[in-house]
């Protein structure tokens, strides 16, 4: 179909037009083709994201489980549940303790790191490609490396601790429900910061140098350049980074479940686990759709702000 | 940037620089040096700073054990596949939205760009039966289809912005010239945006290799097991966990992601920040 539409319009094919004529079918000739270029990311689109998406909104409003099969519509009843809930609504906090953490902590680190690889020394950018291997690594092996370093009794954690007087006995981190927190916020932090400092890294780049050596001769010292310069400079890429931080955390989950499995209890049980748990432990698709819906609700403020900013000048 | 003519500000400088620095690699080289130790130095209260002895054993109970091979196979299977039909389909759209205007693009764009706030999670509980319905359960085909769901949307706006910086004066000179659209793209657009191809491969291989959530649900037998859910399932699931194991299997799986990045890391990070960072 594309090489007809092509054909048409080739010049051997066609008879010369008046310029005039050739430019209007030119034009629709263009939309026509700039849509069947798009065609094929649509349909892929429809099928694996906007269709399931749809369907999930149904099922929000159904019974659907393991007694009852056949989705029965059941109107508001699962939000009604989920409000009921204590353990549900339990994992809204444990979500925003999360997220709180692990995007603060991630951007103060990243901001220091980008800072310390802005610096000129030998071996920087060896470095900067280094920093980004927390980053690339698969889920399972990041949940590896750090329930090894926090296990109870042969983890590295515990024996620094330990030796060093902090702590007077090794403590099961996993097992506790601020250590379990602490863990997972770590393993979060540690393979993000890779991705903010790299933004951070690309918006310092951007920095005027003149403004810089003039505020160095008007006597300004890193705390006031850092203070009046540095930071409002990258006041746009720290709320593109915010935002997207915030998006990424509230999403979270394989670490999560790879290293505490939303446990102990329920202690690390952010949206994302309990929303699997309700779909594909207790198989009851209904409740597990109703509170994923909410679980988009918490994400929408941060994506307003981020696809406003995505779309600037579109 | 900053000034460290100081003693003061150059210790500063150092301590963050030494602490950010142990965080983020100390870990890595506990990952590494793990992997070497044999058991009797691997579980020990106080442990060794590096392996007095060290030996090879993990790595052959890694590929004796479970179907490393098998799974290291499958994941590489699914993860080109997965990144190849999401460039695909990701470089044409980015295309679309960079130098064409018909009605309805901004909608669409906005339409494709918010996927990305759905969580993965949601999209799967009705993603599942969606795949079951196309008979796809249970299969890497199956498996490769779904992962579009994590890469599209960013790799197409990666694609969008790279498009927009090529100078449409040289379409518009082919289209003079005659060339017929897709001539033009594939002749002449497509050659010079390489960079940007390769990115947003590397980026969908990515999230494919490294995904746990879809391939630990949407797959379900032991031979089509992928390496993620297929190492969690072999160490950690049992009453002694084998850390050694752990550590070198990670270690096996870790080392294509990291090869391909050591190589191409300049350019996917310029890829990933572009248009993000005015």
């Amino acid at each position: 179909m594309t090489t007809r539409v092509d054909a048409g319009l080739s010049p051997q094919l066609s008879p010369q037009p008046s310029p005039l004529a050739r430019k209007g079918g030119l034009k629709a000739h263009e939309r026509r083709i700039g849509r069947l270029f798009l065609l094929p990311a649509l349909a892929a689109f429809t099928l694996v994201i906007l269709y399931p998406f749809l369907r999930a909104i149904g099922y929000a409003f159904t019974r659907s489980n393991l007694q009852t099969p056949e989705p029965v519509y059941i109107g508001i009843a699962n939000f009604v549940s989920i409000l009921g809930s204590p353990e549900i609504l339990g994992a809204f906090v444990t979500t925003a303790i999360y997220v709180v953490f692990a995007t603060s902590g991630t951007v103060i680190l990243g901001l220091g790191w980008a800072l310390i690889l802005n610096q000129p020394f030998a071996g920087r950018s060896a470095l900067r490609a280094l920093t980004l291997i927390p980053w690339v690594l698969p889920s399972t092996v990041t949940a590896f490396i750090w329930g090894w370093i926090f296990n109870s009794r042969f983890g590295v954690l515990n024996a620094v601790l330990v030796s060093a007087g902090i702590i007077p006995f090794p403590t099961a981190w996993l097992s506790t429900t601020s250590g379990a927190m602490a863990a997972i916020v770590m393993t979060k932090i540690w393979f993000s910061i890779p991705l903010f400092m790299s933004f951070f890294l690309a918006g310092l780049q951007s920095l005027d140098k003149e403004q810089i050596d003039a505020a160095r001769v008007d006597g300004a010292n890193n705390f006031a350049l850092l203070r009046d310069h540095i930071l409002p400079h990258l006041r746009p890429v720290l709320l593109v980074v915010v935002v997207l931080g915030v998006i990424g955390n509230l999403q979270q989950f394989d670490t999560i479940f790879a290293l505490t499995g939303g446990g102990p209890v329920s202690a690390t049980s952010v949206l994302s686990i309990q929303v699997y748990r309700l779909a594909f432990d207790q198989w009851d698709i209904g409740m597990a759709s109703a509170l994923g819906l909410l679980w988009v609700a918490t994400i929408l403020p941060a994506a307003y702000f981020y696809l406003r900013h995505l779309l600037k000048g579109a | 940037m900053l000034d460290l003519s100081s003693r003061f500000s150059r210790f500063v400088f150092g301590a963050v620089a030494i602490a950010i620095g142990l965080f983020l690699f100390f870990p890595i080289y506990w990952l590494t040096i793990s992997a070497f130790k044999p058991d009797a130095e691997l579980y020990r209260i106080v442990p060794t700073l590096y392996p007095h002895d060290p030996v090879l054993t993990h790595f052959a109970t890694a590929f004796g054990r479970g179907n490393l091979m098998q799974q290291l196979k499958n994941s590489l299977l699914v993860s080109c596949s997965a990144a190849a039909l999401n460039t695909l389909l990701a470089v044409y759209a980015g295309y679309s939205f960079a130098k064409f205007r018909y009605r309805g693009r901004r909608l669409v764009m906005v339409f494709l760009l918010s996927a990305q706030v759905f969580p993965f999670g949601l999209l799967l509980i009705s993603l599942y039966p969606v795949i079951t319905d196309l008979g796809l359960i249970d299969s890497l085909p199956g498996l490769t289809v779904s992962y579009i769901v994590f890469a599209l949307p960013v790799s197409t706006y990666m694609f969008y912005s790279y498009f927009s910086q090529v100078p449409s004066e040289i379409i518009e000179a082919a289209r003079a010239d005659g060339a017929g659209e897709l001539r033009i793209f594939h002749t002449i657009v497509l050659p010079v945006s390489i960079p940007a191809v390769v990115t947003v491969f590397l980026y969908g291989f990515m999230w494919s290799w490294n995904d746990l959530l879809y391939a630990m649900t949407l797959i379900i037998s032991e031979g089509k097991r992928t390496v993620g859910p297929g190492m969690l399932l072999a160490y950690l699931n049992e009453v002694n966990s084998d850390w050694g194991g752990a550590m070198a299997a990670s270690l096996v799986a870790s080392a294509p992601i990291i090869c391909t990045f050591a190589f191409l890391q300049r350019w996917f990070i310029q890829g990933v920040t572009a248009g993000s960072v005015k």
